[in-house]
């Protein structure tokens, strides 16, 4: 059984605009790491975004272990989006919070009005954002503003953020984009490690096709909102490759 | 040759050059003329020259508000606090009456666009284009003499700016940080407080503190129309044709302003 499967997806941002995705179907395992590569435009965050709904698909189905992604009231969408956490490429992170309450932010799609205003959270809460701080190597930072913190640092706050969530899914949406090649790596590494330790599949974004292949099992090519390519990463080979940046070869 | 087709010969350069400055030299003779006939519309014509007599006797009218009347100092210190006191509790009234404004008149939370978009709208311009004095007028009659008339006055004629400056700071806000709170199934009401809210309160208690400097201004006078502070004060001293008494309320109120300014600048600053 798939933990997501996506069936004839189609995506336009307006009604007279042009088609984003052009049928896009897929299914993610158990346990995959699954990357999405392709040239700028070919529809990467759009397909990402689609799947917890930040851009509403105008065709297709989505299936999130047997629920109907798309047929969700805006309160049971808000319940799926709690168990989905979604790591950005410019960190997205509140910049003049501090890492710990960035962290616990997380949590805000389990905690009711009140809580949110006086921004307390439970002690449980507190403990785990610190056991993930320290996680992800940044125990001696929990009181500073995020906007003190460098690139990669911020992606690790955004990391300890998404997990916060107890996601049973990980979106990634070029996570390593505004990193350099040396903390890029590192991040990915550390992603990998902690999605396969918490069993937690996910479905990645990425330019670098050199780190995709490191770093994740399958892969899926677009190429202007079409599928190029579908299949474990060892049979990406240079002709498939040619064929989703073909636009960029020309 | 293709290119000579599209690109500007030296002539063609030249002449545009002459027209451009023939188009200007247009633009400030109407400019002048226009000044002129402004002045001759409204200062020669409208001026009455037979009552200001001669140059000696301008300077001589001037020169009644030379000095100091230093006996008035001591009833000054209780309309200056009040002054002062109708410009903070003006400017607090005034930030909350324009919450509601804020949040109607952002376009990218307002709740119901056709409705409340509108109507904080309307409500920032009628605040603005009213002025003080007439504000002051209209609380006066609703809630009679004093400073409390004042209060309502300022608290009315902050809301246009304070609202309309707060609601351009929301919708230029950096919409990652919203994003990141959907994704994460946050309530409208969490994106308001953890995407929204942090971004923009140092940008609004700065608009505050700004307002704050010029409601100090603005209450200064109010009491022209009985709303309490050092107009009262500066309106009887007029009255009774007390000219050096005149000059220590314009004093007394320019210590205020003073004091107003380097507050302001010193809180904005350590805002950044």
């Amino acid at each position: 059984m798939s933990v997501l499967s996506v069936r004839d997806l189609r995506a336009r941002y307006s009604s007279n605009g042009p088609e984003i995705l052009k049928g896009i179907s897929f299914d993610v395992e158990e346990g995959d790491f699954f990357a999405i590569i392709g040239p700028s435009g070919a529809g990467k965050s759009t397909l990402i975004r689609c799947i917890n709904r930040l851009v509403e698909p105008t065709a297709g189905t989505i299936h999130l272990r047997d629920v109907d992604v798309l047929k969700l009231g805006s309160s049971d969408l808000r319940k799926m989006r709690r168990h989905i956490g979604m790591i950005f490429q410019e960190f997205n992170l509140i910049n003049r919070m501090s890492v710990m309450d960035n962290v616990l932010s997380g949590r805000l799609g389990y905690v009711g009005p009140i809580r949110s205003i006086f921004r307390t959270f439970q002690d449980k809460d507190i403990q785990r954002a610190l056991e993930l701080l320290e996680r992800v190597g940044l125990q001696d930072h929990v009181d500073k503003r995020a906007d003190q913190l460098s690139g990669g640092q911020r992606q690790r706050v955004g990391i300890a953020r998404a997990l916060m969530q107890e996601p049973n899914l990980l979106l990634l949406d070029e996570p390593t984009s505004a990193l350099d090649p040396k903390i890029s790596r590192e991040v990915m590494d550390l992603i990998r490690s902690i999605a396969t330790e918490l069993k937690v599949p996910v479905l990645c974004n990425i330019h670098d096709v050199q780190l995709a292949k490191e770093t994740c099992n399958k892969i899926i090519g677009l190429q202007d909102g079409n599928k190029m390519f579908d299949g474990l990463t060892p049979d990406l080979d240079q002709s498939s490759l040619e064929e989703i940046y073909a636009m960029e070869v020309l | 040759m293709q290119a000579t087709e599209t690109s500007l010969t030296l002539k063609d350069v030249i002449n545009a050059r002459h027209k451009k400055q023939r188009v200007q030299l247009c633009f400030y003779l109407f400019l002048f003329a226009l000044v002129i006939w402004s002045v001759q519309a409204t200062v020669i014509e409208d001026t009455d020259w037979e009552r200001i007599g001669s140059v000696s006797e301008i300077v001589a009218s001037v020169s009644h508000f030379f000095g100091l009347d230093i006996g008035l100092i001591p009833d000054l210190l209780a309309p200056t606090i009040e002054t002062f006191m109708i410009a903070c509790l003006g400017t607090l009234l005034g930030l909350v009456i324009c919450i509601p404004a804020i949040w109607f008149g952002a376009l990218n939370v307002t709740p119901f666009k056709p409705v409340t978009y509108p109507l904080a709208r309307i409500s920032m311009t009628l605040s603005r284009s009213i002025h003080e004095i007439v504000w002051a007028l209209i609380f006066v009659s609703a809630v009679g003499l004093g400073a409390f008339a004042g209060i309502l006055a300022i608290a009315a004629r902050s809301l246009g700016f304070i609202a309309k400056m707060s609601a351009e700071a929301i919708e230029n806000i950096d919409q990652k940080p919203v994003e990141a709170i959907r994704a994460m199934g946050g309530s409208n009401l969490q994106i308001m407080l953890y995407g929204i809210l942090p971004q923009v309160l140092p940008v609004i208690l700065g608009i505050v503190i700004f307002e704050w400097e010029i409601n100090i201004r603005r209450s200064a006078i109010l009491g022209l129309v009985g709303a309490g502070g050092l107009g009262l004060v500066f309106f009887r001293q007029m009255n009774t044709f007390n000219y050096p008494g005149v000059t220590t309320v314009i004093l007394a109120i320019f210590g205020l302003i003073l004091i107003g300014e380097v507050v302001s600048h010193y809180s904005r600053k350590a805002l950044n």
